[in-house]
């Protein structure tokens, strides 16, 4: 037996208090890692979906804080920048969140200017691209396509107006393959907003560098007030719903890791007064007081490290449920790094150093004739 | 080997006095039993010379070394003290043996050696097929023959007992008594006992006689 064994020993003849705190950390750490990951995967399926359409700048409403940019009037703006060097394309995006329907959940509805290359990325595994701008006609995400049960061919129902099923696609992005996509004249039309778009996509030619994407961005600035050119990986930073999941992941983060941290501090505390007498005679036989302190602190380490490694996994099976839940399909995605589980990892060993420390520290602070007289 | 100076141990604000001005000495190889009425501060003259209290006034020394001066107390009693006490405070979930390692932890030399030497040490006092017996399981004698086993793991200069037959029926005392008795036979270790039992103090080399805090004078006596 070595002070390891022993401490494990600790924890195993106290074995409804350790996994009751055990349980208390994991359902602390399960909530982080379920939250964090959705919050990331969030911005990164924005993020593969910006850079899938192959878009190098975006142009939108500087003061827009919106899940989607606030719509404008897109027509002279776009004149406008498409005069400006390198650039190939300019392409107008309006996207709802909108019942598709009886009793389905709202998805969302992209509308992409006919023919742009905002089409191009998308994988048809059904049917074919809209024929025209004007008709009725959509295509749908796989995952939209599942979750409405619907095939190429049927019909759905949008804002009372009946759109023909074209096409069933495939996209790198969650968000893409749980919407419906029209022509950006349709979202127009249903969503009452003629002419108005959410963010202009800018497609450059192969020649721009970083400094053009820098002159571009100077120059939105200095010569259209209200308006912002930015990437997409700022746009989406910029994202109202990205930064507000952000912030409450970190707060869940902050308030979870006080709680464990409380949970494990108070679980050593009450096992050093109960094991005063204990803890006495080891100081007696000849315990140093760092050894005490040791032993203290490997125990509540343990308990935090299992309750870390049992959120983690929890955190994750909350997380993967919570994307197949009907309401949030095709809408959140959990996004999970090696390097954010170990951090979670660290932040436990943190958490049980953090809680155990006074504890242990008032166990070697123990006078041996007085713990070993205590009854 | 031991020398108390005119030591002195207070407690509550100096409202309790444990030891009024105790002198005295342990010489080595020596058997010395304390004995005296409860509450005459057997037991805290017991915890002065162990290191396991601090004398409000006065000295003791060890081989010459002051109390005063010692840096880690803790480190000091691991290499010269082992204690047996009337409750034996085993641990209740570690095995026999591991209550023995259990004071080794620490130490340095590896673990294995120490579990080998518990092993022999549990052997010796006549424990061996109790090694992985828990103390709820084993006899007042058996559990008072692990607590000398686990007094005796690190090799101590001294033995301070505490009442270490106060809990035991006359057949586990005399096993005990034995026990004890074959240690300095064979070890040659001093050993200091509180003790009102006297089946113990009749075997120790000197008897001291305690009152009131004081050593009482022309009680003392050698056997």
């Amino acid at each position: 037996m070595n002070l390891f064994g022993f401490a494990l020993g600790n924890l195993y003849r106290r074995p409804a208090r350790s996994s009751l705190t055990i349980a208390a950390i994991s359902l602390g750490v399960a909530s982080i890692v379920a939250l964090t990951s959705i919050a990331w995967g969030f911005e990164a399926s924005w993020q593969r979906a910006n850079d899938a359409r192959g878009t190098d700048l975006i142009v939108t409403r500087i003061a827009s804080e919106n899940a989607m940019p606030s719509p404008f009037l897109a027509d002279k703006l776009q004149a406008t920048l498409k005069g400006y060097p390198h650039v190939q394309e300019v392409v107008g995006l309006l996207s709802e969140m909108l019942s598709v329907g009886d009793n389905a959940p709202p998805v969302f509805v992209f509308g992409w200017e006919y023919r742009s290359y905002l089409w191009q990325h998308l994988r048809l595994i059904d049917g074919h691209l809209p024929a025209n701008d004007t008709d009725a006609d959509i295509v749908l995400g796989s995952l939209a396509a599942e979750l409405l049960h619907k095939k190429v061919g049927d019909s759905v129902e949008i804002e009372g107006r009946q759109f023909l099923i074209r096409g069933i696609f495939d996209s790198p992005a969650v968000v893409e393959n749980g919407a419906v996509v029209m022509t950006l004249t349709l979202a127009q039309q249903i969503t009452d907003k003629p002419g108005k778009v959410n963010i202009l996509n800018i497609k450059l030619d192969d020649h721009a560098s970083d400094s053009v994407i820098d002159d571009f961005k100077t120059r939105v600035r200095e010569t259209l007030p209200g308006y912002l050119a930015i990437t997409s990986g700022e746009l989406v930073r910029k994202n109202a719903v990205v930064r507000i999941s952000k912030a409450m992941s970190n707060a869940t983060t902050l308030i979870a890791s006080l709680v464990g941290a409380l949970v494990v501090f108070n679980t050593m505390l009450m096992s050093i007064n109960e094991r005063t007498r204990e803890i006495g005679l080891l100081l007696a036989l000849g315990w140093q007081r760092q050894t005490i302190v040791k032993l203290i602190v490997s125990e509540s380490v343990v308990l935090s490290l299992a309750g870390g490694l049992a959120g983690i996994l929890i955190g994750i099976a909350i997380a993967g449920g919570l994307e197949h839940v009907e309401l949030m399909r095709g809408k959140i995605e959990a996004v999970f790094s090696m390097p954010f589980l170990i951090a979670i990892l660290g932040l436990s060993v943190v958490l049980g150093v953090a809680g155990g420390l006074y504890p242990a520290l008032k166990a070697a602070r123990m006078l041996p004739s007085q713990a070993l007289r205590q009854e | 080997m031991v020398r108390i100076e005119n030591v002195a141990l207070h407690f509550d604000d100096g409202k309790t006095t444990a030891l009024n001005g105790i002198s005295a000495t342990v010489e080595e190889g020596e058997f010395v039993a304390i004995v005296g009425p409860s509450g005459c501060g057997k037991s805290s003259l017991l915890n002065v010379i162990g290191t396991l209290e601090r004398p409000t006034t006065g000295e003791v020394y060890f081989r010459c070394q002051p109390y005063s001066n010692i840096a880690d107390a803790s480190l000091f009693r691991r290499q010269h003290f082992g204690f047996i006490f009337q409750s034996f405070h085993l641990i209740p979930t570690l095995s026999a043996l591991d209550n023995v390692v259990v004071a080794t932890i620490g130490c340095p030399g590896p673990a294995r050696e120490h579990t080998q030497r518990a092993r022999q040490l549990l052997a010796q006092l006549g424990l061996r097929d109790r090694i992985d017996h828990f103390p709820r399981t084993m006899s007042g004698g058996e559990r008072q023959r692990v607590a000398i086993a686990r007094a005796l793991i690190n090799n101590p200069d001294l033995i301070l007992a505490d009442e270490p037959t106060g809990s035991l029926d006359s057949v586990s005392t005399e096993q005990v008594l034995g026990v004890i008795s074959e240690i300095r036979q064979q070890r040659g270790i001093t050993i200091v006992v509180v003790t009102h039992d006297p089946e113990v103090s009749g075997r120790a080399d000197r008897v001291v006689s305690m009152r009131d805090g004081k050593i009482e004078p022309g009680k003392e006596y050698r056997q």
